[in-house]
């Protein structure tokens, strides 16, 4: 027998370091904290129109408010075995009883539950039924926007719990994931949450996955109408985050203005988690006349800075931002400057003055849930794109269900035929679903403007019905969004022209 | 030094018998989710882990890149074989040659990675090695042709392997390679190769003094990790459908470490062992209610017990058990362990 010396013991400097290092990750994994990044996606639930009265022309109309079902709790059908993928981790994990409040807010108007827990959400539900079969919660998931993460949970809820329908995920690169393991059980159904990644339903096309919210895309439809038209911008430059939801979501804005009859002369993509954006910012061109910036998280404000560095004081006309711009309180330093600036939404418009709207955060989401941890009020929270979501896509799992009275037998094929069937009179606007079962939507764009000397983000304008091929410019042999894809073509797109301005509350 | 190898009934040899025949009844005795999703899981890290064992145990390297090793595998045979996918290249080719070429790229980037890192020893060599780990995550993060941040899915599985048409061959296939993989480590460590890699663990002075290349058998030695990892890395891909930066982020990189410490850093099964122990909790943790979104945190004190209740992980405690019983056998003083049983006489 040989001794080792030290290696007998084996080597305990590494267990110590591997516990730290262990510790480490297990600290950041399960700290729910709020990233500035995802904030930014609840639109505006109050603005002044004041600082800009709504033209006298505006658009009042709407889906009428929904009512509220009886509370029901079943009979004796087989009980429909409901899983939600939310997500308790990583970036968005802060947003996890947002998502939850979507879903079961949604339950409980439709389907007769009721909240466990009207403050918190995450407990889920009790009673619930579709015709005679009871509703079951067998689990919520927890995602961290990691794909490996959201397939491992799905696994769990769909084969472990035994789910027949799951409800989710968040985020884009979870929802291709599951839209891909959807594909492979075909006898289950799956809804989105809110996730907007364009290839979930536009390539991967699974039959048994459904989207009732818009894509990345979708949401900066009649920005580029905007930014040719009314802004006058021949020329453009864009900047994106070097990933999926990046390039999707400039997607939107180069289809649009190429549509239009405008020209991106630039396209400069940092790398996600990029830190210094100064050589970024210098390739900017200067003979553009406006920039789209889809920087999104803790990128953007270092990005405008390295702009002003490099470039002079920030004119708000020349700038359009995407969702990521909606969170006002991040722009203390350039506050004045970017007011003005035009934003993407996220297919939500909270501010909007109609009635639907307006009952959708007081008497649906206001009425089941008192609170949404860690946002505080829970009526304030329903424009939240995460809680509109997760509450449009059980919704219309609901309705797809009440069309097969609960049976989900056979497969599921009957709940998957009527499912492709259904529309939603939905707070924001008319929902239906194109063949490959992804949501066409009215989807809005706001501005930021200064309210007490504060920045403030309000609704403009309305684009409906938008549908996610942007006239054929996107569709299932196309490539994906990239950094040189889409191309830019002048084309005749349905809603140029057409975008309603909104009257907002306020 | 003990050669004895004879037929001798070890407690060693009944429990892996008696594991053995469970794994392969395992059909029958757990359900599909167990058969498809934990073990095939736990299977496949296990090979990972082994692989980082290997190293530690037979060659004194703990390496912190052979999660990257097996995710340039994994991204290679994505990019190999996938089709019609919007991510990667897409070349679509038949899934031999897809196989045949991610491990050879595998091993070459890890053969190349051992160049580099072969003359560090101890903590030196952890650290280059986590470089390593970082560079291949970032690579394919931010090298939006091969893979980009959100990955390459909708990988394609060998059709007879369909988990929903045949949930269990997966397993099997899986099983059949650990255990492959297994005896290969085991063999390689008795090769005039392994016994010079030991002795190099041991005291690399004394035998490059002997005249033997101690770069080019840790080179070599780091190479065959690297082929080890690879074969994990292509189940992976195989058992997940998609792979994406994250999968070979530093918290991949840190549960496989885990795993092997979980184990025991230097006998092979314990990867295996660790594997099952960080799968299991892993799954279960979140289900129970005062934990819920905490499991992190409990896996985190798991481990910590582990590691001050037996630095040589759970195999250690086994050891200790089994030894233990030896020693109070008067007339047998030989202890076996596995890093050690062949080395030669010092």
């Amino acid at each position: 027998m040989v001794a080792v010396p030290g290696w007998r013991r084996g080597p305990n400097w590494l267990a110590v370091l591997t516990g730290v290092a262990a510790l480490a990750v297990a600290g950041c994994g399960s700290d729910n904290k709020s990233s500035s990044d995802t904030g930014s996606a609840s639109a505006p639930a109050a603005a002044d129109t004041t600082a800009a009265p709504a033209p006298a022309a505006a658009d009042t109309t709407g889906p009428d408010p929904q009512p509220a079902v009886a509370p029901r709790s079943g009979g004796s059908g087989t009980p429909i075995k409901i899983a939600i993928m939310s997500e308790c981790q990583g970036a968005f994990g802060s947003f996890d009883n947002q998502n939850m409040a979507g879903a079961v807010a949604a339950l409980s108007q439709f389907a007769g539950a009721k909240p466990k827990n009207p403050n918190k959400p995450k407990d889920g539900f009790t009673g619930g039924a579709i015709g005679d079969h009871p509703l079951k919660l067998v689990g919520v998931g927890c995602g961290n926007d990691q794909a490996d993460t959201a397939i491992k949970e799905t696994r769990r809820l769909m084969e472990q719990l035994g789910a027949d329908i799951m409800i989710g995920p968040l985020s884009g690169d979870e929802s291709i994931a599951v839209a891909n393991y959807a594909k492979q059980h075909p006898d289950k159904t799956f809804v989105d949450g809110s996730a907007g990644a364009q290839d979930t339903t536009l390539k991967v096309k699974a039959p048994n996955f459904y989207r009732f919210n818009g894509d990345g895309a979708q949401w900066n439809a009649g920005l580029g109408d905007l930014a040719f038209n009314k802004l006058g911008w021949k020329k453009a430059a864009i900047i994106s985050d070097d990933y999926s939801f990046g390039w999707t979501s400039t997607a939107g804005f180069i289809a649009d203005f190429c549509a239009a009859g405008g020209q991106i002369t630039k396209r400069v993509f940092p790398p996600l988690n990029t830190t210094d954006y100064s050589s970024f910012a210098q390739q900017l061109p200067d003979d553009v006349d406006g920039t789209f910036v889809a920087v999104g998280g803790a990128g953007l404000i270092p990005f405008l800075k390295a702009y002003e560095q490099a470039k002079g004081p920030i004119d708000s006309k020349k700038f359009i931002g995407n969702l990521f711009w909606g969170t006002p309180g991040q722009f203390e330093q350039l506050g004045p400057r970017v007011s003005g600036a035009y934003i993407g939404g996220a297919g939500t418009a909270g501010d909007l003055n109609t009635p639907a709207a307006q009952d959708f955060a007081t008497n649906i989401i206001g009425k089941w849930f008192k609170k949404i941890p860690p946002g505080g009020d829970a009526a304030p929270q329903s424009s939240s794109t995460f809680t509109y979501g997760y509450y449009v896509n059980t919704w219309g799992l609901i309705k797809g269900l009440e069309a097969v009275k609960g049976d989900i037998s056979g497969g599921q094929k009957k709940l998957q035929a009527a499912m492709a069937k259904v529309t939603l009179p939905a707070p924001y606007g008319e929902i239906k679903l194109d063949d490959n079962r992804q949501a066409v939507t009215d989807v809005f764009y706001q501005q930021l403007y200064t309210k007490d000397g504060k920045l403030a983000v309000k609704t403009i304008a309305k684009i409906p019905s938008v549908d996610q091929t942007f006239g054929g410019t996107f569709s299932a042999s196309t490539p994906a969004p990239g950094r040189n894809f889409p191309t830019c073509e002048k084309k005749s797109l349905p809603w140029i022209g057409k975008s309603q301005p909104v009257k907002v509350v306020g | 030094m003990s050669f004895v190898r004879g037929s001798r009934l070890t407690p060693d040899r009944a429990v892996g018998s008696v594991l053995l025949v469970v794994a392969l009844f395992a059909p029958l005795i757990f359900n599909t989710y167990w058969i498809s999703t934990l073990l095939t899981q736990m299977l496949i890290l296990g090979v990972v882990a082994a692989s980082l064992i290997f190293l530690s145990a037979y060659g004194g390297m703990v390496s912190l890149a052979q999660v990257a090793i097996y995710g340039v595998a994994g991204f290679a045979l994505g990019n190999l074989t996938t089709n019609g996918n919007t991510k990667g290249l897409n070349l679509g080719w038949a899934e031999v040659p897809g196989i045949v070429v991610a491990i050879l790229i595998a091993v070459l980037v890890a053969m190349l990675f051992g160049a580099l890192a072969s003359r560090s020893f101890g903590i030196y060599f952890l650290m280059i090695t986590l470089v390593f780990s970082v560079i291949a995550n970032l690579f394919f993060g931010q090298v939006t042709s091969v893979s980009g941040f959100g990955g390459i899915s909708g990988i394609p599985i060998p059709d007879f392997l369909s988990r929903t048409a045949h949930p269990e061959r997966l397993y099997f296939v899986t099983l059949a390679v650990a255990l492959a993989m297994y005896a290969m480590m085991r063999y390689v460590a008795r090769t005039p190769f392994g016994l010079t890699l030991q002795g190099i663990r041991d005291d690399p002075v004394r035998m490059s003094s002997l005249g033997y290349n101690v770069t080019l058998h840790r080179t070599l030695a780091f190479g065959f990790g690297g082929f080890v990892a690879a074969v994990g890395g292509i189940l992976f891909v195989w058992w997940n459908a998609q792979i994406a930066p994250s999968t070979i982020g530093l918290s991949a990189t840190i549960d496989v470490l885990v795993i092997a410490v979980i184990g025991g850093l230097y006998r092979l099964e314990g990867a295996w062992i660790g594997a099952l122990v960080f799968v299991v909790i892993n799954n279960y943790a979140q289900d129970v209610s005062f934990i819920g979104d905490r499991f992190h945190t409990l896996i985190g004190l798991i481990f910590l017990v582990i590691v001050l209740v037996s630095p040589d992980g759970l195999i250690g405690l086994w050891e200790r058990a089994t030894s233990a019983r030896k020693r109070a056998r008067p007339g047998d003083i030989t202890e076996e362990r596995g890093s050690a049983e062949l080395t030669p006489a010092g």
